[in-house]
């Protein structure tokens, strides 16, 4: 019954974030998909790939701006929806120093609650939040594609997408994990929140430097976005499942490193 | 029997603050201790490491011989919690709050016994529905009441409880404190500023300053041992005082003595048999004088 009650209380305080944000990823998506349809009526799609840099489309997961397939890809690689989605999986994962810069982990932990249960409790929050928004983006990609070009969603497969979706939340839940374990041993929420947020948008930066600058490209390794390539992945010309397997051991490893932190803390 | 709460020099630095010292107490079962302290002396780093919120530096604290260390969990099954600073989910209404707060104990609360307590603080079904930031700070104080106490646990640690209550609200918490007392099941540990609650509601008290226990006593003691003062007029001009009243003349005019007492008062009643006494005030037995000396530090540390 605890974890029920924790993680309902947990969701319903953010719940309309989660509803928020993923409407508004939602919408890029439309969005997105209603240009790239656009463009490749007007036949321009050749002009517009040439403006865009090799190494930018590279920094965005090889990412090729000048195709439907390419705005497909770019509607879960664009830094935006990226650094947004990392934003809230953060804020949802931060939770643990916010309730104890509240006060209110003193009426929760004060009663039979074991501590490892507030941390399973953000990690689930996260995980679960930031998977429902990912949902959302694909299912309306999905239906956008199908009602205007049925052609390309008949060429793409619904799981090439998946694998693309699955990819970006791991990046996604690896950073809410660093946000849980900074989360676990700090007092406030902006600090363990905004810490990780501004490490996000470096690693983000490193990886996108990376691209145009061949020294940078041994420390983009560090970054969680090198090991996502959505349109290799929508194209069929790759399996992200290790790039996906590593990201998910870096978050269970600090998952365990919040548990650890949170089990010795003062609250 | 073990008591119901023990600890052992328990001693907590924050950092190069020194929150307790080697801090040493104990409560009966059954019993109403008041933990008394100005602010900042300790009171709720103690409460805390109770609950297991805040882990010693040294020493340890027993909850009916379990280690609130190592036993926190099964020691918080048997707590009820009222922190001085009532933390509240804002959205939430009152009863989706005592819900929420309910299904984290490990057993099921009896709800006719909540609806008794509701009613007790007269909380209505219109108060239960609203959300909790609109209501008043006495509001949200009962709501804090209502969750301490409607999961009947064997041990109740209340921290400032009757802070922003109305004088019929104090009334409504002293009854269901002595109705605690009566049934003889639930230790209940009050931490509190209003010395004439403490007076009123506790057995013993502990007086805790710069995290260290310097008393340690029961009412009905303080209450023998304090000091009395009384002034005697006397039908005519003040005689000369007995001997065996004179040390505790404090101070004699034209027509009265001021005394100061200690011990029983008909000794000092029988020494005035005979002298032409019109009236005597007695001061009544007043905790605060004797805490605010220990606070001041006036008053010698005393076990």
């Amino acid at each position: 019954m605890i974890l029920p009650a924790l993680l309902g209380r947990s969701l319903a305080r953010h719940s309309a974030l989660v509803i928020a944000v993923a409407a508004l990823l939602s919408a890029f998506q439309i969005l997105d998909i209603v240009v790239a349809y656009n463009l490749q009526a007007k036949g321009v799609y050749g002009q517009f790939a040439s403006l865009v840099p090799a190494f930018i489309q590279e920094a965005m997961g090889g990412v090729l701006v000048g195709s439907f397939s390419g705005a497909i890809a770019l509607g879960f690689a664009h830094p935006l929806v990226m650094l947004s989605l990392s934003s809230v999986a953060i804020y949802l994962a931060s939770e643990p120093a916010g309730e104890v810069e509240d006060g209110l982990v003193d009426l929760v932990v004060a009663r039979p609650v074991p501590r490892s249960l507030i941390v399973t409790r953000s990690a689930l929050v996260f995980i679960v939040g930031s998977a429902a928004i990912v949902a959302a983006m694909f299912v309306t990609s999905r239906v956008t594609v199908r009602w205007l070009s049925p052609a390309t969603a008949s060429a793409l497969p619904a799981l090439r997408l998946a694998w693309v979706a699955a990819n970006l939340l791991a990046i996604v839940w690896c950073l809410g994990a660093a946000a849980l374990a900074l989360a676990s041993h700090v007092r406030e929420r902006t600090r363990a929140a905004g810490t990780v947020a501004i490490v996000a948008v470096f690693l983000y930066l490193l990886q996108f430097g990376a691209a145009a600058w061949t020294p940078l490209r041994p420390f983009a390794r560090v970054s969680p976005f090198h090991y996502y390539e959505p349109m290799r992945t929508l194209l069929g010309s790759m399996s992200p499942v290790k790039d996906i397997a590593g990201l998910l051991g870096a978050t269970a490893v600090l998952l365990g490193v919040s548990a650890v932190l949170y089990s010795k803390r003062d609250l | 029997m073990a008591d119901a709460i023990r600890t052992e020099a328990l001693t907590k630095y924050f950092g190069q603050v020194v929150a307790l010292e080697t801090l040493n107490l104990s409560v009966g079962p059954g019993e109403v201790y008041g933990f008394l302290g100005p602010n900042g002396s300790g009171k709720t780093t103690t409460i805390r490491i109770l609950l297991d919120l805040v882990r010693a530096t040294s020493g340890r604290a027993l909850v009916d011989g379990l280690d609130c260390r190592t036993a926190s969990v099964e020691i918080r099954r048997r707590i009820g919690y009222l922190p001085a600073e009532m933390p509240l989910y804002r959205e939430m209404t009152g009863a989706g709050y005592l819900d929420f707060l309910a299904a984290l104990e490990s057993r099921p609360v009896d709800f006719s016994y909540r609806r008794k307590l509701l009613s007790r603080f007269d909380v209505s079904d219109v108060d239960l529905r609203r959300r909790l930031d609109r209501l008043s700070h006495g509001m949200k104080r009962k709501f804090g009441i209502i969750q301490a106490l409607m999961g009947r646990p064997s041990l109740l640690i209340l921290d400032e409880p009757t802070s922003g209550l109305d004088p019929l609200m104090i009334e409504a918490f002293a009854e269901t404190v002595h109705e605690l007392k009566t049934e003889g099941r639930t230790t209940i540990f009050l931490s509190s500023h209003v010395l004439s609650e403490v007076e009123r509601l506790c057995d013993r008290v502990g007086i805790i300053r710069r995290g260290q226990l310097v008393r340690e006593t029961s009412i009905a003691d303080l209450r023998r041992d304090t000091p009395r003062r009384l002034r005697v007029f006397f039908d005519g001009p003040a005689p000369r005082p007995p001997a065996s009243l004179a040390g505790a003349v404090r101070r004699s005019d034209a027509r009265h003595w001021d005394l100061e007492w200690s011990g029983p008062l008909g000794t000092a009643l029988d020494a005035m048999r005979g002298l032409p006494v019109s009236d005597i005030e007695i001061e009544p037995f007043k905790l605060e004088d004797y805490v605010l000396k220990i606070y001041s530090g006036t008053e010698g540390a005393r076990d």
